[in-house]
């Protein structure tokens, strides 16, 4: 066995164990969210918040939109295809932005409540809040992966961060997935 | 196959995630505006939308895949 070979067996031995520890780190993540979604269905069963619907959609479907980029971009950099990877990740980057403006910075303010004003208000704020942290943290991620790849720091053989970069993002869409319909649509407005 | 026709396979595979995500979005938007109580189909959707991204976007099978061929 060459050395070359050595090093492509060893990246992929790598690879495969850190795969396994990001799902545990997602796993145990989720154990978050869901223990926020069963409070909220604990403390308001059937009913839910007085929130704008429009916002809500828009900032679900920027969202939905954020992940299939990121999504083309993953699979551009596992095909060596350097400009797709980073087109689409600069859009994910720009999205996650808009989500954030429009759940903080729009949603936040048009509420008719406050976090201090009954559980409810507690638990959107809360709910909302850790998620848009994720997005946060993401935008993060992602803003290093983009740096790195404009470096070259990545190819089609070597790209695991990227793959860590596309699972994290797609997890903060599966929780909203979620708390969309949680905070949005089940139950009688209070 | 070569690289490129096997990317752009893996694209259009994401778009038609996609649309059935987008259409399950306004599915479940139409669902909570016409009726109130209706929480089941909607958890129902939720999940539905959350195992299409777990499975094509996050590609949880590649997390069972042997180290060969989970770089596919």
């Amino acid at each position: 066995m060459t050395t070359e070979t050595n090093l492509a067996a060893s990246y992929r031995f790598r690879t495969h164990t850190n795969r396994i520890g990001l799902w545990l780190f997602i796993l145990s993540d989720a154990f978050v969210f869901g223990g926020l979604l069963v409070a909220r269905f604990y403390l308001y069963p059937g009913q839910r918040p007085e929130l704008d619907q429009m916002v809500g959609l828009l900032v679900t479907a920027i969202l939905l939109v954020s992940s299939f980029f990121m999504n083309r971009a993953e699979t551009a950099m596992a095909h060596g295809d350097q400009k797709n990877f980073l087109r689409g990740t600069l859009i994910t980057i720009v999205l996650g932005i808009i989500f954030l403006v429009g759940v903080v910075g729009v949603e936040w303010r048009i509420a008719h409540f406050r976090p201090w004003d009954s559980a409810m208000g507690s638990l959107f704020y809360v709910m909302t809040g850790f998620h848009a942290f994720h997005v946060l943290t993401g935008v993060i991620f992602l803003g290093i992966i983009y740096r790195n790849g404009r470096r070259g720091l990545y190819s089609a053989e070597r790209h695991f961060p990227v793959e860590a970069a596309a699972v994290y993002w797609h997890f903060v869409d599966v929780v909203w997935v979620f708390f969309y319909p949680a905070l949005y649509l089940m139950g009688r407005v209070i | 196959m070569d690289n490129t026709s096997k990317k752009q396979e893996l694209f259009r595979a994401g778009l038609v995630i996609f649309f059935l995500l987008a259409i399950l979005t306004v599915g479940e938007f139409l669902i909570g505006a016409i009726a109130v109580g209706w929480a089941a189909p909607l958890f129902g959707i939720a999940l539905l939308k959350a195992a299409l991204i777990v499975r094509d976007y996050m590609h949880l099978p590649r997390l069972f895949a042997g180290e060969e061929e989970s770089h596919e």
